[in-house]
């Protein structure tokens, strides 16, 4: 668990990348943009959530 | 990135279909569900003091708000010893899972990288959604909900809170001062996003917020967490030699879903004191740091402005991008990870200030927001409106909601919308194993391989049984790679507890650092 495992070639992106010919530059390298995901499914989930849970929902103060 | 650090993080607790829960006795009976055995208190108190103040004096007791003291009142009468309550576990990974003033907490071990760190408060929610699991399947009736957030957005709030060893060289108010502005100002994307606002009655109460705790600060600094809370902790335990080391703990930030954004938080904060301990933290002083805090969680225009205490105007994303341009010059090239943090943080500041929505998926706030507008938009909900805000609000507590089967962010997670940072397996074993190369291996690895000889533990020290008496190994020294190293290849080698202690005598020269026979 302890071996650094390149994080770049890990990890999933949200959305596949629209190359905006950014990359790497002498100020740095540039995000490309992302296409925002999809939602369709998302909002299906939470029109099924109860309009009240946050008002149900107390707890006592922590640290 | 080589610093020793943590995350504890505090859930919320829910149990949908009952009335009057209990919640003491049920964050207790969760933190139970952990085990397959009766509980047996094991964790040792007796070198935890959160009274002392690293200002150099002892506070007679902490502080409560006005709602707890009177819950506190209660708690008293219930004639249930603090050890049964706080149900402390130290478990094989190297973590501490207990009930902390009624809130489920998981304490990651001490690791030296993010992957690590990362893996392991993932490791965390996975642990913590089986005993929710196994306590709704015990108790009957409701259904046992954890959130991994930080309000109840009536005013209660639970922390996520950082530790990080350092230097004991640096003067704690050199530390407070360097390390504010970096604070103050890192909700940019280390916040968790909130629909509206506690505790002020003039800010607009449609506000969407960058962080959750943002609201909760009242002062610079304190020894308190639960009341008039500081934007530094002085709570002087750093479960390290005192003389060398102090262990800054940082109760500022939001308990993060996304990966990113729990590895930037951390990793920045790792890069900003490395730049305090080289003396090359830039450095600036703001004229209101308790108003910037709030100012700019809640500045909807994303401007984030802040006024300096020489009068002029500076911005979230001119002190970060400063402290971060030091950063680069410093440690680019030192090692894979630190060059990991150094370009995504510069990668998400600009980012930020191009359009904070190139950062859906991996920042809370901005996937929050996109989600709830997404929502708003698809039912015609209205922000001003009372009853429209407290459904927007329920979608932000959601969002935090551990189970897959239900959290938004989980879905999210499930669909392959949110950048990772760990694999699932890398999850899975750090649910298990400690990592590698720091003291949690020794702690987690000694309960796994002696467990009927371990008498009592922190995270300091290990008290085992040996020949009718107990043997304390103090772990304040074993802190630094080379220390672990030996220490935990010692415990590999080791075939009984007699053997270990022989092992760390013979190498030392001396007698184990141990507190004697008893």
């Amino acid at each position: 668990m302890s071996d650094f495992i390149d994080y770049r070639d890990r990890a999933p992106r949200p959305t596949k990348p629209i190359d905006d010919g950014g990359g790497e530059s002498d100020e740095g390298p540039r995000r490309p943009k992302v296409e925002k995901p999809s939602t369709d499914d998302i909002l299906k989930r939470m029109k099924k959530v109860d309009p009240n849970q946050a008002r149900r929902y107390r707890q006592r103060t922590g640290q | 990135m080589r610093r020793i650090c943590g995350v504890e993080t505090e859930y919320g607790i829910q149990v949908d279909g009952v009335d009057n829960m209990d919640v003491v006795v049920e964050s207790m009976e969760l933190i139970r569900c952990y085990l397959h055995q009766d509980f047996v208190a094991i964790w040792n108190y007796a070198l935890e003091n959160p009274r002392l103040d690293m200002r150099g004096f002892e506070v007679d007791e902490l502080r409560d708000d006005v709602d707890e003291t009177l819950h506190l009142q209660k708690d008293r009468q219930r004639q249930i010893p603090l050890k049964d309550l706080k149900s402390d576990l130290i478990i094989h990974n190297g973590a501490r899972l207990y009930n902390d003033h009624t809130h489920p907490e998981f304490s990651t071990p001490e690791c030296y990288g993010l992957h690590d760190l990362v893996a392991v408060d993932r490791a965390g929610e996975q642990i913590l959604l089986q005993c929710a699991k196994e306590r709704t399947a015990t108790r009957g009736e409701g259904v046992v909900r954890l959130y991994k957030n930080n309000t109840d957005f009536e005013g209660h709030s639970y922390g996520c809170h950082e530790n990080f060893l350092l230097s004991r060289e640096i003067p704690f108010q050199q530390v407070i001062d360097g390390l504010l502005p970096f604070v103050v100002t890192r909700q940019i994307f280390a916040g968790a996003g909130k629909v509206g606002v506690e505790q002020d009655s003039r800010a607009s109460a449609a506000t969407y917020q960058l962080a959750q705790r943002a609201d909760f600060f009242e002062v610079i600094a304190s020894v308190d967490t639960m009341h008039r809370r500081p934007l530094v902790n002085t709570r002087d335990e750093p479960h390290a030699d005192a003389d060398r080391y102090r262990r800054l703990h940082l109760i500022i930030g939001d308990a993060n879903m996304c990966e990113y954004a729990t590895a930037l938080k951390v990793g920045s904060a790792a890069l900003a004191i490395d730049l305090l301990e080289a003396g090359e933290l830039p450095t600036c002083e703001l004229a209101d740091p308790i108003g910037a805090l709030k100012e700019i969680s809640r500045d909807e225009s994303r401007h984030w402005t802040v006024v300096l205490a020489a009068g002029r105007t500076s911005s979230a994303l001119e002190i970060q991008t400063d402290i971060m341009m030091a950063a680069q010059r410093l440690f680019k090239g030192r090692d894979k990870e630190t060059d990991w943090i150094l370009d995504e943080w510069r990668g998400t500041l600009e980012a930020l200030a191009r359009d904070p929505q190139e950062l859906i998926g991996r920042l809370d706030w901005v996937t929050k927001k996109w989600l709830l507008d997404a929502f708003a938009e698809s039912e015609g909900l209205d922000w001003e409106k009372p009853a429209d805000r407290t459904w927007l609000q329920s979608q932000d507590l959601e969002y935090h909601n551990i189970d897959p089967a239900e959290g938004l962010y989980s879905m999210l997670e499930q669909q392959g919308q949110v950048e990772r940072i760990v694999t699932e397996e890398d999850v899975l074993r750090a649910m298990v194993d400690p990592p590698r190369d720091t003291r949690a291996y020794f702690r987690g690895t000694s309960l796994q391989k002696f467990s009927n000889e371990v008498r009592s533990l922190n995270w300091d020290s290990i008290e085992f049984s040996v020949g009718g008496g107990s043997r304390v190994v103090d772990l304040k020294g074993c802190v630094d790679e080379q220390t672990a190293a030996y220490y935990n290849e010692a415990l590999d080698a080791a075939t009984s507890v007699e053997d270990l202690l022989q092992r760390l005598a013979v190498a030392s020269g001396q007698p184990p650092e141990t507190g004697g026979a008893q």
